[in-house]
């Protein structure tokens, strides 16, 4: 691969992994920089990459991978708990949109966060990115199995958690 | 769409069964059509995921950031080799010179008689002779002065011989 091809193919999936970098690490500027190392790996291996039958699955993983590193890099550093890190409030899009749909949106947003990492990661690829479960397979290094069981269990929760509001109007 | 449609794909949704056209359809379904109020929090999942999709790194020099630093890793293999030697050459370099300065001021400060002249036969022979002239000329002047003192011992014996025979 030769770098217009570079270019041309790979950088554009740049929204792709940052969204799903910022999925784990809820952090844009640490998400940003989980991309750059991505496309400085692929590079680096782009050899193997004539290989790889699904290359954008390929740097999916990678994004997961480096994620899962910084995650506790970070966590060893205790520079920033994730927990008080993640900052949920981020999601919003701008101020004068805060309707009543905008705010259950937020709702959606801590809910999502709130999940398990698995199911997190799962409900993400498919409901966001559209990905088919072959790809999330293959992104998560998981069995179709597992993956079914993870998205059921994500959107039910995240399902139950909705009806809650829904019924007692919270 | 009809809502009785909505109903079943929802109910398909949430069992983990529909296609991903099915999916999409639903994400367009709640994203510009009115919604009936059960459907409220509903709408809210598939607008969020619809509006989650939109999100993008914005950043105008990531691209560029990018692409040079890809292009600098393209030549780093031969940047690091050539600064890898560069950087022994110059190790190298400032031992050779620490090496040679200290060696030159060794051989200041040592005595010049302390120089040895082992590698040159002919001089040392001449060296060994010269130190040995010089002590044998020490043993010549001391001769000359014990030889002063015998004179006063064989005085001695003679005024020693004159007593006894008197």
């Amino acid at each position: 691969m030769n770098i217009e091809a570079f270019q041309n193919r790979v950088l554009p999936a740049k929204n792709k992994l940052f969204r799903f970098a910022l999925r784990f690490l809820g952090n844009e500027e640490e998400a940003k920089d989980v991309v750059q190392e991505v496309f400085i790996r692929v590079w680096n291996g782009r050899e193997q990459m004539n290989e790889v039958q699904n290359w954008e699955a390929w740097c999916m993983r990678i994004t997961k991978n480096l994620s899962l590193d910084r995650i506790r890099t970070l966590a060893r550093k205790q520079t920033h708990p994730l927990e008080t890190g993640y900052d949920v409030r981020q999601e919003t899009l701008s101020p004068h949109e805060s309707t009543e749909i905008q705010e259950s949106m937020n709702r959606v947003n801590q809910f999502i966060a709130a999940l398990p990492e698995k199911q997190r990661q799962v409900i993400h690829l498919r409901d966001v990115e559209g990905y088919s479960y072959n790809e999330i397979c293959e992104i998560l290094e998981l069995d179709m199995n597992q993956v079914k069981v993870n998205l059921f269990r994500a959107r039910n929760a995240v399902r139950e958690k909705l009806m809650k509001i829904n019924a007692y109007g919270l | 769409m009809d809502s009785k449609k909505i109903e079943a794909l929802l109910q398909k949704y949430w069992n983990c069964e529909t296609t991903l056209e099915e999916e999409q359809q639903l994400r367009q379904y709640f994203q510009h059509e009115a919604i009936p109020e059960p459907w409220k929090e509903t709408a809210a999942l598939f607008r969020y995921f619809e509006e989650n999709k939109k999100k993008s790194l914005n950043d105008v020099a990531f691209d560029s950031r990018v692409m040079t630093t890809v292009q600098t890793s393209k030549r780093s293999k031969m940047v690091k080799f050539f600064y890898n030697t560069m950087r022994i050459a110059a190790g190298v370099t400032v031992l050779l010179t620490a090496t040679w300065f200290i060696r030159n001021e060794v051989r200041k400060t040592t005595p010049q008689e302390m120089v040895d002249t082992y590698d040159d036969p002919k001089l040392a022979f001449e060296e060994t002779k010269k130190a040995l002239l010089m002590i044998s000329k020490g043993f010549g002047t001391a001769e000359t002065q014990t030889r002063k003192i015998n004179m006063f011992n064989e005085a001695q014996e003679e005024i020693k011989k004159k007593d006894t025979k008197l």
